[in-house]
C-alpha cells in the first residue's frame, strides 16, 4: 500500500487522479474511477453550465459521498460560468488546464474546493501555490492532449523541490513502474489520462480505443505549435495533413486553426478515423487491454508496490 | 533608478535585448516573451521588489508592469 499526503488531503485509496479529457470524461468514467478509489474527474471541456451541471448531477447520484473533481479548461468560452457551477453544486476538487486560475482560486478557496492546476514550468507551480492551490500537477510532453515542452523526469523533481503542496505527476505513467519513478521523483500521486481511454466503463467511440491498443513508441506527434498550443496527437491522415500545413508558410493560421476546429469531437464521438483528432499520449504504446477502473488502478498500484520493494536490489 | 530603469534592465537580461527596446508602451508580445516566460519574469520580480502581483495574464505592457509593482509596493 502506498499512502501519501495525496490520499489524506482528497480522501483517496489511491493516490490517483483520473486526468480531465475533453470528449472522453464524463460521469461515467469519473465516477467509475472515484469507485475505485482514485479521484475521478469530469471534464467541463468548452461545454456550457447546463452541460457540467448534468455531469456533476449523474456522478454524483452515482458517487455518493466519494471525491470526484471537474477539470476546467481556462480557454472554454464558457470558463467564467462553469467556474461558478463548480461552487454552486458543491464539487470538492477543481483541476486547471490551459493557462493560470488565479483569476478564480480566491472565489475557490472561500467556497472550500481543493483546487490542483495542472502547470508545465516551476514559476507557474510557485505561483498557484502562493495563490491557495491544494496540490500540483506536474504535467509533462509526453501527454496526450496540450502540452508543454518539458518532459516528466525533468519536470516533476524540480516542481517538487520549489512548493511544498504535494505533486501529482503526469504524463507517459501507464504501468506500475512509472508511478514508482513518479515517487522517486518526488511526486506524492500521478495523474493518468491515456491509460483511462481503454477503461471499460470510457465511453469514448470504440475506434478510439482500438486506435490506442494498436499504438507504438512512435504513433504520436506534437501538432498545433505554430499556433502556441501544442497538441499530442494519434498519427492519422488528420494529424499528418494538419503538420504539413503548419510547415506551409502559404497557409494562415486561421486557415489551419479552421481545419482543426471539431476535430476532438470526430475522434471521441464519431469515431472517425481519418478526419478526427484522436489525442493521446506516447504512453498509448504500452496500453495493450481494456479493463475496469478497478482493474487499472489495482494492477498500477501492485506493481508499484512490487517495484518500490524491490528498488534496493542494485544499493551496496 | 526609477522602477521602470530597474525593471527595465532585468528584461533586458532575459532576454539579452538592447535596453532602449524597452519603453512603458513595449509590450511583452512584441519582446516574445511568452507566457511561461512571464511568470518566470514576474516570480523574480516579486522577489526583488517584495510584493505579490495578482493576475498574471492581465500585464500586457511594460509600462503597465511597472505601474502594478509600483501599486503593491505601497
Ligand atoms: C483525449 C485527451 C483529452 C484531454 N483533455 C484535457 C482537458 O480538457 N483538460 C486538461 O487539463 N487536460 C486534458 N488532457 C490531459 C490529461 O488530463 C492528462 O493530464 C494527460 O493525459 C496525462 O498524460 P498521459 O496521457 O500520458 O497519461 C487530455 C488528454 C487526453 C488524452
Amino acid at each position: 500500500m502506498i499512502e501519501t499526503r495525496v490520499c489524506k488531503a482528497f480522501g483517496l485509496q489511491y493516490p490517483i487522479f483520473q486526468g480531465g479529457m475533453a470528449w472522453v470524461s464524463d460521469a461515467a468514467l469519473a465516477s467509475a474511477v472515484s469507485k475505485a478509489g482514485g479521484l475521478g474527474i469530469i471534464s467541463a471541456m468548452n461545454a456550457d453550465a447546463d452541460y457540467l451541471r448534468g455531469q456533476i448531477r449523474a456522478c454524483k447520484a452515482e458517487v455518493g459521498e466519494l471525491p470526484f473533481g471537474v477539470n476546467i479548461m481556462l480557454m472554454s468560452p464558457h470558463a467564467d460560468e462553469v467556474a461558478q457551477v463548480v461552487i454552486d453544486e458543491g464539487v470538492p476538487v477543481v483541476t486547471t488546464g490551459a493557462g493560470l486560475p488565479s483569476r478564480y482560486l480566491p472565489a475557490w478557496n472561500a467556497a472550500g474546493i481543493k483546487a490542483v492546476p495542472v502547470v508545465p514550468s516551476v514559476a507557474i507551480a510557485r505561483k498557484v501555490e502562493q495563490q491557495g492551490a491544494a496540490a500540483v500537477i506536474a504535467e509533462g510532453g509526453e501527454s496526450g492532449g496540450h502540452v508543454g515542452d518539458l518532459t516528466t523526469i525533468v519536470l516533476v523533481p524540480q516542481v517538487a523541490d520549489a512548493v511544498d503542496i504535494p505533486v501529482l505527476a503526469a504524463g507517459g505513467i501507464a504501468d506500475g513502474r512509472g508511478v514508482a519513478a513518479a515517487f522517486m521523483l518526488g511526486a506524492e500521486g500521478v495523474q493518468c489520462g491515456t491509460r483511462f481511454l481503454t477503461a471499460v466503463e470510457c465511453t469514448v467511440h470504440p475506434n478510439y480505443k482500438k486506435k490506442i491498443l494498436a499504438a507504438g513508441d512512435i504513433s504520436t506527434i506534437t501538432t498545433g505549435k505554430r499556433l502556441g498550443h501544442p497538441v499530442r496527437v494519434l498519427k492519422n491522415q488528420f494529424a499528418r495533413s494538419f503538420a504539413a500545413l503548419e510547415y506551409d508558410s502559404s497557409v494562415s493560421n486561421e486557415e489551419i486553426e479552421r481545419f482543426g476546429a471539431g476535430a476532438l469531437r470526430k475522434a471521441a464521438v464519431e469515431g472517425d478515423e481519418k478526419n478526427g483528432s484522436f489525442m493521446a499520449g506516447q504512453i498509448a504504446a504500452m496500453i495493450h487491454d481494456e479493463k475496469t477502473c478497478r482493474e487499472i488502478i489495482t494492477d498500477l498500484f501492485a506493481q508499484a508496490d512490487e517495484v518500490l520493494a524491490g528498488a534496493a536490489k542494485w544499493v551496496r | 533608478m526609477t522602477t521602470f530603469e530597474k525593471i527595465a534592465n532585468i528584461l533586458k537580461d532575459y532576454i539579452n535585448c538592447d535596453l532602449d527596446d524597452i519603453k512603458p508602451e513595449t509590450t511583452f508580445e512584441s519582446l516574445k516573451i511568452d507566457s511561461l516566460d512571464m511568470v518566470e519574469i514576474i516570480m523574480n520580480l516579486e522577489e526583488e521588489f517584495s510584493v505579490t502581483v495578482e493576475d498574471v495574464s492581465e500585464i500586457k505592457t511594460v509600462g503597465q508592469l511597472v505601474e502594478i509593482i509600483e501599486e503593491n509596493r505601497k
